[in-house]
């Protein structure tokens, strides 16, 4: 039986390699990551060149009618009269010296966490936040279309009258997506490491200041973490797509489920407090908490729908969506009949 | 070895109120083109999508060669196209052959080389599927039937789509196949096509079995006389006792009677002694499309009753 779940994903690598959609996704996951990394960089050029960079208030622009703008505090802190902003008062720009005075005592923190952020292992999980989120996008539309062809095209019944068996062909399957989840990840941290290496090469030594608090231990563990928050929505995607007997509906209710969940959760959490309770227990929130740590964490706390559950409660959670929703799916799988092609 | 290489128990397939397969028991012996014919809507691809594990039977049982049929071992022995061929429409006709290999566990990859010279596809094994043609759809479907050498093949409507030559190039392929041993199960509306290649068939109406045996028994068994005696009127009723006589109507000025053709004597000495003399008796020689169309009331191109 493994032998045959091997030589199943095997072939369902020999397909999955000739299709487009595969090297498009991770081609946009590899832009994404760069686009942490180098973020990160410019970031801290910017810091370390402006020293910071204060807005000017929004009220003081409205009065003198004048689009919103930032100062940069080596300016304001030069002491050079010709590099303060010509066009505001006295007393502002002495207001703005004043909050940069306060932002200074931070700095060298700030430059050390930037600097962290685009080199190595730090870079690693600084592309991983959003390489996760993408990732569980580009799953949906991976799987959708992986499994729904067969559907689609009427090949499901082709490929089952070779004897592959039902069970193991859906196996295969989703073994080869999460076996290309990790390798695409893999890929796309090691584009990360690259840019890492010519990033830190031209910022040129570390901030005197920094302090290294990124291991190469939390580097794995949130690869791992990513890895494992992008499961219950592979289990997601291929339920739906196995019901609808369609890539298109697959497609749709994961992508859906990933904006329309966040945008509920929100709103009714706002509304009712009572709602924070089922919340709690929904997948994209328990994504978030497993992937940030979950409550009692730096990152334990999302933006839409105040605190998240705690790391053990959010995997259990998952764990049990991942189960009960591969399980129907199989269950389904195996017991319907197949009919022929169903476009679309 | 079992007797036969499929063997059907009462199997029926139900979907709601409409039974689409109606206690089917059928026995196909080994070797041979069987034909499994039957108007549109008779069931006869469902009962192939039960015995190849894609349509779960409601009741019955369904052996392959004695194995249960839906066990992936027992299919692994099998080569099927049901209904139209389907592919992966981005992969060339020879990645999809090779895929199918693969899965399948079918042979080894210098087959695909002789599959597609075999069906006519050399030149465009590495044009996309999607390229194709029903007719090179056809023909890859049929190749990926064949792929490792399969002692059972099931063929649904292999000369859709084909042209003219390629209906008579398959015909001749397909009774190449059912030599050797293979068994090949051949579904086809046309019946002509059927009458040429085909050893034995199996004859499907509204899900229920109807008619089997070899092509000429099942003609032998509706052969007929069109006759002309010096009294019709008396003929007919001095046939219609005989347990023999099947049947007799009154046609193109005359009478068809429908008797074995070994008892022609038999006829003509029942009527002279009741004094009727027989000026004519003409072997009326049918074809199985003639037999089909009688036994089934329908058309077997539309599927329509016959008025």
């Amino acid at each position: 039986m493994i032998a045959n779940i091997a030589n199943l994903t095997r072939w369902e690598w020999f397909k999955l390699r000739r299709r487009w959609m595969l090297w498009i996704v991770l081609v946009f996951a590899i832009l994404f990551a760069q686009l942490a990394v180098w973020g990160q960089f410019f970031s801290y050029e910017n810091l370390q060149s402006t020293g910071g960079e204060i807005t000017v208030p929004a009220t003081l622009q409205q009065q003198q009618g004048r689009l919103p703008r930032t100062v940069a505090c080596n300016d304001l802190l030069s002491g050079d009269q010709g590099r303060q902003p010509a066009d505001l008062d006295v007393q502002v720009i002495a207001g703005l010296a004043a909050q940069c005075r306060q932002q200074a005592a931070t700095q060298p923190a700030r430059l050390a966490r930037a600097y962290q952020g685009f080199t190595l292992p730090g870079s690693i999980s600084t592309a991983l936040v959003i390489v996760q989120a993408l990732a569980l996008i580009l799953i949906a539309i991976l799987t959708a279309s992986a499994i729904g062809i067969d559907y689609g095209s009427g090949t499901l019944r082709s490929v089952l009258t070779q004897g592959t068996g039902r069970w193991p062909y859906l196996t295969a399957k989703i073994l080869t997506l999460a076996i290309l989840t990790a390798l695409g990840l893999l890929v796309a941290l090691a584009t990360v490491a690259i840019s890492s290496v010519i990033a830190g090469a031209i910022a040129g030594a570390a901030p005197s200041a920094a302090t290294v608090t990124a291991t190469w231990a939390d580097a794995g563990l949130a690869l791992w973490k990513a890895w494992v928050s992008v499961l219950p929505y592979l289990a997601l995607t291929t339920f739906v797509t196995v019901v609808a007997r369609s890539s298109a509906a697959g497609m749709a209710i994961g992508l859906g489920y990933y904006f329309l969940g966040q945008l509920l959760i929100a709103l009714f959490s706002s509304l009712f407090s009572w709602f924070q309770n089922v919340a709690d227990f929904l997948l994209v929130r328990n994504i978030s908490a497993w992937t940030q740590g979950g409550a009692g964490t730096s990152g334990g706390f999302s933006s839409l729908g105040g605190s998240l559950p705690d790391a053990t409660h959010a995997i259990v959670v998952l764990a049990i969506y991942t189960v009960a929703l591969s399980t129907i799916a199989f269950w389904i799988f195996e017991r319907r009949d197949v009919q022929g092609a169903t476009v679309g | 070895m079992p007797e036969y290489v499929i063997e059907t128990k009462d199997l029926t397939k139900q979907y709601g109120d409409v039974i689409a397969v109606d206690r089917l028991s059928l026995r196909v012996p080994h070797g041979g083109v069987f034909g499994f014919l039957g108007p549109n809507g008779s069931g006869k691809t469902t009962t192939m999508g039960m015995l190849l594990g894609l349509v779960h039977p409601t009741s019955g049982e369904a052996r392959i060669f004695g194995d249960p049929a839906r066990h992936p071992a027992t299919l692994r022995r099998v080569g099927a196209m049901v209904e139209t061929p389907t592919f992966y429409p981005y992969l060339s006709g020879r990645a999809n052959l090779r895929y199918f290999q693969g899965v399948g566990r079918r042979g080894s990859s210098s087959d695909i080389d002789r599959l597609l010279e075999l069906v006519d596809l050399g030149k465009r094994a590495e044009s996309k599927y999607a390229t194709y043609s029903l007719g090179m759809k056809q023909r890859l479907g049929i190749a990926c039937a064949l792929l490792g050498d399969p002692e059972l093949v099931f063929l649904d409507e292999p000369t859709n789509g084909l042209d003219p030559a390629g209906v008579v190039e398959v015909r001749e392929l397909v009774r190449q196949l059912g030599k050797g041993g293979r068994t090949v199960i051949l579904s086809s509306h046309l019946l002509a096509e059927t009458e040429l290649v085909c050893d034995n068939v199996a004859v499907l109406s509204r899900g229920r079995l109807i008619a089997q045996g070899t092509i000429q028994e099942l003609l032998r068994q509706h052969d007929a006389f069109h006759l002309r005696t010096t009294d019709d009127a008396k003929a007919r009723v001095t046939l219609a006792p005989l347990s023999w006589v099947e049947r007799t109507e009154e046609r193109d000025g005359g009478l068809v009677v429908t008797a074995p053709q070994a008892r022609s004597w038999e006829i003509t000495r029942a009527l002279a002694e009741t004094g009727v003399y027989v000026n004519e008796l003409v072997p009326v020689h049918r074809s199985l499309e003639e037999f089909f169309m009688e036994i089934t009331g329908t058309d077997p191109t539309t599927g329509r009753e016959r008025s």
